[in-house]
This record gives structure tokens, sequence and C-alpha cells, in this order.
């Protein structure tokens, strides 16, 4: 009895071995197919050969919709350098071409943006991701990152606003626009280096992209996103721009001189006043929204809002902040016991507008001379 | 991993996966409301997790996984096995989705079946596809180079532009400019930058581009201590080579019509007088960088050979999605409908230029006055509850229609939503947004003889508001004035009766560890609480002496004030309304005799 029990046994063994044996096979088949560098085909499994197989099948399919749907024109062709066929103009292609395109152009532009591209389907799966994200991230693009669902990745509680931007709104035109703010993983050290999963931190990256909607199947349709960490340092030339300090309440703790220029405002004036009370009514819920950004994520990215100039009218500004501890000036080394504060660099985008224009309360109060 | 058999080796690193997986969605449900990273320890990009449950999940490795496992979540291993089997079962599932082959089978396919069929589909793809495939050019990538580039500038909405510094003479341009700026490629190559950037911005411009020795001192931020620091202002030259990096906003010409400029044997610098031209903000990121000129600029006059090398600027520019451009969502404006702002007891700090069509004030003429010297008699009662109701309220409080004096002296009848702003951090009311509109047209003759004393006839004393004997327009300013004061000062009793314990629980960002007292206390509300107590005494004096059936409720309601927190609510009714009102007079007044106010005189 237990020998024929052994025996059974012992053939069922076989042909599980047999079958995951063809299924390595194919599934070395299918890696094979793909095109992955060497090193890379070599370490994955079983699950991200699959990943890496849909995100491929999905991008062809979104690139073949590009085309037919007419919606880039310039879907397959375009981005490569026209050689020129006029005379004069010819010419300054050619050399264009030449100078140019051995700089690998894709890597400038994502040198440019710092930042890398992600592309999400509307279910949150992170289909593509362009191969310079773990420069940021510190996971490696294909095997940790394609074709896993960002939601593992993400903040808890950004979640929420982020299945608010996957979802699509049923018009077909094609520029839906996302611009928003999440907080991510990372496993780099704070000196840059790829550190291991023990030393995972949120690192916030600003979004910016458009909807790719796909007319025959809504599961092609995705985001098309380039994602930047928000730069904590910033170079800055003098004009058009000012830094401030703002408490936790974005009343003004401390402003730049170059206010005065821009604004009209001392920097003595502004001290204790709140940020809302110096921009326009309508931009209430923009600055909201940055405020809320600045709580919970402790960076953001305002849009752009209007600033009310003291002496009448207002201009377009748009600010770049962040949380961070709060010092003085003097001092070179934070305390960690010490409150948080908002830094904030503000652009100013416009000229003045409407400079009779007196608005508030601020604006009707005269100069008094120094 | 015993169980796995033979394959147990390459599912391992998929058990990892798996186990990360469920971390997050884990430590979600673990975690305390904790948001603000707690991080401000030294290195503000250092940053590290603040709750250790998620740092715990995240830190497995292979090896600690089991045992972990069955220390901290004494999980039998049949249902890690059944979560990976789940999770491939889950990708061969999306995976048959996506190839056709599979698509129309009644039944649901086997795992070989789907990735024999994978297998397939991707040989007919390679056959029939290009850059993936053949572009050896570069590492192979499952989105081949070009099609990268291509959709990054879908996403950044940008283009690519080379710019020399001396010249401001536009070297290359993407074609995406063509979707942004509505100029073609070849209208642009060859121009200068500055025929395009709107005139106040070609100062900010050539700043940019301009070398170190005009270059004003840069200021860098060093955001990990706020501190700014000034670079040296002696920049060497090759501060311009590759790497310096540009950052800045501008505005740059569009044109309006589309279409005209395929033709490529349009030349540029045709004047194209029909179209005009608008201006749309764009960021531009990039850096400088050298270049030898003989192949850039071709054109170059001979001068210039002598600079053996060009140093040009590199710039994405992305069009600026102009969100707020468009009115947000809770306040829409149109024509007959002004924005204004008020301070939480009503008094006019923003007035939108609309308004003058409407009410006839300037804004500056209206400013820093009450709103309440402009409302009807009739409408006082509604209003004041309204605003009692708003300052508490995070919904939008519709009014109903009321009377709004006009400059001349006329009534015009509005309808308003308002909408109380509570800062996000303090939790405090900042202020007030209204949003009016017209209902219909100025008051006539027969509205502006109501603002007398002429409607006490038929008035009830429902009317609480009705004043025998008030009929001078000065002493019903000063009288209407107070009422905003009041519920200002209300709404302070309301903040120092809740003040520290319960607020900071209900603060989303309770966990804040850093102690950050409410500072915005330092509003007006501060001075008006100060004001309150010893406004409450006196009302609560003051009340004895009047007289009639408010008596009782005058004290009752006064001691409301002070201790009975949810007793406020109960102000939006009449006789709360009156009571206060009433005491509001008798302190203004500061008669402590009896109600009779027959002839009260005020002091005007």
């Amino acid at each position: 009895m237990t020998a024929d029990k052994e025996k059974r046994r012992a053939i069922s063994r076989e042909a599980a071995r047999r079958r995951r044996r063809v299924e390595s096979d194919v599934f070395g088949d299918l890696s094979r197919l793909l095109p992955l560098q060497a090193s890379v085909r070599a370490h994955l499994d079983k699950p991200s050969i699959i990943r890496l197989t849909l995100s491929f099948i999905r991008m062809q399919a979104l690139l073949r919709e590009t085309e037919s749907a007419g919606c880039n024109a310039e879907a397959g062709h375009a981005v490569r350098f026209p050689r020129g066929v006029e005379a004069g103009e010819g010419r300054l292609f050619e050399s264009e071409t030449e100078e140019i395109a051995p700089l690998d152009e894709t890597k400038m532009y994502l040198k440019i943006l710092e930042g890398f591209l992600m592309v999400l389907s509307t279910t949150g799966d992170m289909i593509f991701l362009s191969d310079n994200v773990s420069k940021y991230m510190g996971l490696s693009q294909q095997t940790e990152l394609m074709g896993h669902n960002i939601f593992e990745y993400t903040h808890p509680c950004d979640h929420e606003e982020i299945r608010h931007n996957l979802r699509l709104t049923a018009e077909l035109g094609c520029s839906q626009k996302r611009d928003f703010v999440m907080r991510i993983k990372s496993a780099l050290t704070h000196r840059g280096r790829v550190g291991n999963l023990k030393s995972t931190t949120w690192k916030v990256l600003h979004c910016q992209g458009r909807v790719k909607l796909c007319v025959a199947s809504s599961s092609v349709s995705c985001l098309l996103l380039t994602c930047r960490p928000l730069p904590l340092s910033h170079t800055l030339l003098s004009t058009h721009t000012f830094t401030s300090q703002h408490g936790m309440d974005m009343r003004f703790t401390y402003c730049d001189q170059r206010v005065t220029s821009l604004l009209g405002y001392r920097p003595e004036e502004l001290l204790g006043r709140s940020i809302y009370d110096l921009c326009h009514t309508l931009d209430t819920s923009c600055l909201n929204k940055n405020h809320l950004n600045l709580c919970l994520k402790s960076q953001s990215v305002s849009g752009q809002y209007r600033m009310l100039v003291r002496s009448g009218g207002y201009v377009w500004v748009e600010s770049h902040s962040a949380v961070i501890p709060g010092v003085q000036p003097s001092r070179s080394r934070p305390n960690p016991s010490q409150p948080l504060c908002i830094l904030s660099v503000t652009y100013v985008l416009s000229g003045v507008e409407e400079p009779s224009l007196q608005l508030s309360l601020d604006q009707t109060f005269p100069r008094y001379p120094r | 991993m015993s169980a796995g058999g033979s394959d147990g080796t390459a599912d391992r690193p998929a058990d990892q996966a798996a186990e990360e997986e469920e971390g997050p969605s884990q430590a979600g449900s673990a975690m305390p409301s904790v948001e603000l990273p707690r991080k401000r320890k030294g290195e503000v990009e250092e940053r590290q997790i603040l709750n250790f449950n998620l740092e715990d999940d995240l830190c497995r490795s292979e090896e600690e996984d089991q045992q972990v496992k069955m220390k901290c979540f004494r999980e039998p291993h049949r249902q890690i096995e059944k979560r990976r089997r789940d999770k491939m079962n889950n990708l061969i599932d999306e995976l048959s989705a996506m190839i056709p082959a599979c698509q129309p089978m009644a039944r649901k396919l086997d795992k070989l079946t789907v990735l024999r069929k994978a297998v397939q589909h991707l040989k007919a793809l390679k056959a029939g596809a290009s850059g993936a495939f053949t572009d050896t050019k570069h590492k192979p990538s499952i989105l081949p180079q070009d099609e990268l580039r291509h959709l990054l500038l879908r996403a950044a909405d940008g283009f690519l532009l080379v710019v020399r510094c001396d010249r401001a003479k536009m070297l290359f341009i993407s074609e995406s400019v063509s979707k942004i700026l509505n100029f073609s490629k070849l209208e642009l190559t060859g121009q200068s930058l500055f025929d395009f950037i709107h005139p106040k911005d070609i100062h900010k411009v050539k700043e940019q581009l301009s070398s170190s020795e005009m270059l004003p001192q840069q200021r860098l931020v060093d955001a990990s201590t706020g501190v700014q620091v000034q670079a040296d202002a002696h920049v060497r030259p090759s501060h311009l080579a590759t790497g310096a990096r540009r950052s800045f906003f501008c505005r740059m010409k569009h044109s309006r019509v589309t279409g005209k400029h395929e033709d490529k044997h349009s030349l540029p610098g045709v004047s194209k007088k029909k179209e005009t031209y608008r201006y749309c903000t764009l960021h531009c990121i990039g850096y400088m960088r050298t270049w030898p000129s003989s192949q850039l600029d071709p054109e170059a006059d001979c001068t210039d050979k002598e600079t053996s090398s060009l140093n040009c600027l590199v710039t994405v520019c992305r069009l600026h999605p102009p969100v707020s451009h468009q009115p947000p969502k809770d306040v829409n404006i149109k024509a007959t409908e002004f924005v204004t702002r008020c301070a939480i007891d009503g008094k006019f700090t923003f007035v939108d230029q609309q308004a003058t069509t409407v009410i006839g004030y300037l804004p500056q003429e209206v400013l820093g006055t009450s709103c309440y010297e402009y409302f009807h008699q009739d409408d006082l009662q509604h209003l004041a509850g309204k605003h009692r109701q708003v300052l508490r309220s995070k919904e939008k409080v519709e009014t109903q229609c009321y009377k709004f004096k006009t400059k001349h002296g006329s009534y015009v009848m509005l309808q308003s939503q308002w909408f109380s702003f509570t800062n996000p951090w303090t939790k405090e009311v900042e202020f007030i947004v209204s949003s009016n509109k017209v209902v219909s047209g100025p008051g006539n003759a027969k509205d502006e003889s109501e603002a007398g004393s002429s409607t006490l006839a038929h008035e009830e004393a429902k009317q609480i508001l009705e004043i025998p004997g008030l009929s001078t327009g000065v002493g019903m300013m000063i009288y209407a004035g107070s009422i905003g004061t009041q519920i200002a000062n209300e709404l302070g009793d309301t903040y120092r009766a809740n003040s520290s314990p319960s607020s900071e629980a209900s603060s989303p960002f309770g966990s804040v560890q850093e102690k950050c007292p409410l500072t915005s206390r330092s509003t007006s509300s501060r001075e008006e609480e100060a004001g309150s107590s010893s406004h409450s005494q006196s009302l609560a004096d003051s009340s004895k002496e009047a007289s009639g059936s408010s008596e009782a409720e005058c004290r009752g309601e006064s001691s409301q004030l002070d201790l009975d927190v949810p007793g406020l609510s109960s102000f939006s009714s009449d006789e709360a309304a009156m009571a206060v009102i009433m005491s509001l007079l008798d302190s203004d007044v500061n008669m402590g005799q009896s109600g009779d106010f027959e002839d009260l005189h005020w002091p005007f």
C-alpha cells in the first residue's frame, strides 16, 4: 500500500517538476523577448517578468493609439530632426543635428527637468518610468518599480489625492492637465547614495502632466507625468523674486528688501501680517491649498495668484515654499527644538496691473514719508 | 522557504515584494494620525519615517522574513503562499486582458496558455515595431528613446530652446513649440528671443542670459538653515560652463491663429497684421552650456569667430498651467456680482472693483467701514444671524435678499453667499469672503423713506431692531457697527472657551510634536476678547436695570455669553438677538436707567 502511495507521489512530483520546468522555459522566452539589459534580465523573478511584459504591451498600445488618434500629429517622426530640404535652412538644420543629436537629447531633457517621467494607469500601476528614477528614489527602475502600483510607494495620506487625480473625466479633449504634490518613498541616504530599505524616507515630488485618453480601450488610458523633487535650495537672481519667512499660520516673520521695489511694502510693515490679507480675495482658495500642502507635505508650489501692491493694483506671482526649522538669520545651526516656519520664494510674474485700483484696506492708507 | 520546491528560489523576491506591498496598507491601518514628517533634526533632506510600524515593514531582509513574520504577524506560511499565488494570478489575468489573442475566449485561460500567447504577441510586436528593438545606440529599454522624448514633452507641455547668450538668437527649438506658442519651429529659429518676450520681461531674461560680470550677486538660500548666503561676487567665467542652472518665469508671445503656420515656406519675420498676440507664462528651467560656435551658428559673422565657443542657455520652457486664472470653484463671479472680504467683525478689508457699478461707492470709500452700516434696518436681524452662523460653520451660508445702501442713498437688492475662511494651521477664522449678486434694480424713493422710523407703526415687537425715536442716520450707524463687533466678540469667547486641550485634539495636525502655540491670537480678536470680558460684565450689570420682559433673558443670555458655550448657538433666535441688541444699547448709552427709550439722546 505504502509503496503504491510512494510511487504515485513520486510520479506526481515528477509531473509537477516537469510542469514547473516548462513554465520556467516560457518565462525565459518571454524575458528574452523584452528589450532589457542582460544584467537586468538575469535577475528578474517571474512576477517581474510579467510586469515588464505588461508595461511593454501597454506602452506599445499607447504609442499606437497616439499615432492613430492624431492627437499628436508629430507622433512618430517629428522628434527626429528634419533633414532640411531648402537651401538656406537646410544647412542650419544639418549642423544642429550633428551637434545636438549626439548629445542625447532625451537625457538632456531629463537632466534639465531634474525629474523623471512616469506613466500611470488609471488603477495606479506605474506602467513606465524613465530610468533616471533610480536617481531620485534609489530603487531600481525595472526590477523594483516598473509595473508596481504607486500606492505601494506613496504616503498613505496622499492616496486620496492621487486617486482623485487618476480619475478621468468624460470629456475627450486632449488636454486634461494634472498638477499635484505627493510624497514618495526614497531609499537614498541624504548624501545621495542608495541605502537599503531600512532607510527609506519620504521625498516630496511635484507631479505635472496630462491625461492620455485611449478611446478604444480605457485600460490603455493613462496619466503622463513628469515628477520632480521640489528643490530645497534655490539659486536666485536678484530681480523679480523675493524670499520671506512665515510662521506656520502664514504670517510674515521676515521678508527681504526686494519686496519694497516689487510690491511697495517695507519689510517691517509686513511682519505679523497674514499673507491672506495681502492677496486678492479670489485667490484665497489657491493660497489655502498651498498652505494645506505645506502643513501636510512640508513643501508646495502655489499656482499663480495675485498679491496686492501697496499703492494700488496687484501683480501675479508664484511661490515655492517649504517648511523648515525656524532660524534667526544670524544663527547658522538650527536648534531642533525651535518651532517650524515656512520659507517661501516668490517669483513675480507680471507687471503691476491696474495700479490705480485700490481694493483693500491696506492700499488706502497713505504712505508716510520715512 | 521549504515548501516552495525547486522554484522557491525564484519566487523569493516576489515574496518580499508581497510583504512590502502589504506593509504600507497594514501600516496605514495601524498608523496614528501622523502627517508631518518628524524630521527637523539636522539635515532637512533626511526624512525619517515617523511610524515605526511602517519602517519595520520595509526593513525586511529576505532571511529575516520568515522569522519576523512569524514573530510579528504570526501568520501561517500558507497565507504567504496564498498571497503569492493570488498575486501571480492577478498578473496573469491582467496579461490576458492586454493580449488580443486571449480576448475572445469564453472561459478563463490557464496560466501556461496565457504565457505562451504573450510570447507570440511579443514576437508579433517585435516584427512590427521600430524603436525598441532596432535602436542600437542606446541601451535597450521598454520605451525607445524617441518615444520617451516625445512623451516627455507632452507631459511637460513644453519645448526645448537653445539660445545664444550674447545675442539672444534662438538657435534651436523643438517641434513641440507649435503646440504651445502656435508658431512653427521655422518661424522662430534664428530669430531674436527678445522679439517674442513680453516687453516688461526683457530685462529679466537679459539678466538670466548675461555673463558673470553683469550678473548681480547670486543669492543662495540654504533651506536647511534658512540663511541667505551671498555667493562670491566675482564669479569666474567658467561659471557659465555646463551646470550653472537657471530657473525663471517669462511671458512669451503666442499667436491666436492656428493653421497658418504649418506652411513651411512662410518666411519668419513677415508681419502678420491680422493676428493678435497674447502672452502666456512659461516656466523656463535649464542650464548654461558652451558649444563650439562654428557648428552651431554658421551665419555668424567673422568677428564672432574669434570666440571659439558660444555660451548658450539650454532650457525647457513649460507652459505654466493657469490654474488659478479660472475663478475658484467656490466663488463664481459674473458681471453683476462682486466679491468682498471682511474681517470677522464685518468691516470691509477688500472690495473688488466691480462693486462700484453696483453700489456706487469706490472700494476705498467703503474699506474700513462696517458692512452693517449699509444694511437696511429690516435686514439687520437676519444678517446678524447669518453672520453668527457663518463664523461657526465651515459651510457656505446664503443670505436671503436684502437691501444694501448705495452711494446715492437708494437701496439695491442683493443676495450673498458668505464663507468664512479658517486658517488651516490655527483653525481660527481669519476673515469672511462674500460673493454678492444683484437680485433686482436699485430701490426707488419709497425704499429710501423706510430708512427712517416710519415703519415703526406696522412693525411688531418681532422687529426688535426698531429703535423708537431713532431717526438720525448717524446714530444708526454707530449702533449698526457695534453689531458686527459684538458678534466678533462672541467668537473670541468661543475660542477662549475652546482653547488648548480641545483645539489641539481637533486639529488634524494634533500629532504635531512641536509645541506650536496658537499664535494667531494676536488678531483683532484678542483685543476684542479683552474688551469682551469687561463688555460682558457691563452687560450683566446693565441688564439688571433694563425693564421689560427682556430682563430675565438678558441676564440669562449674557451669562450664557460667558460660561455656557453651547448656548451660543441659540443666539440666532429672536429673543437672544433682542437681548444682545438691548444690552448693546445699554452699554453704548451707558444709561443704567429704565428701558424707556422714547427720548433717547445719542451723543451726536
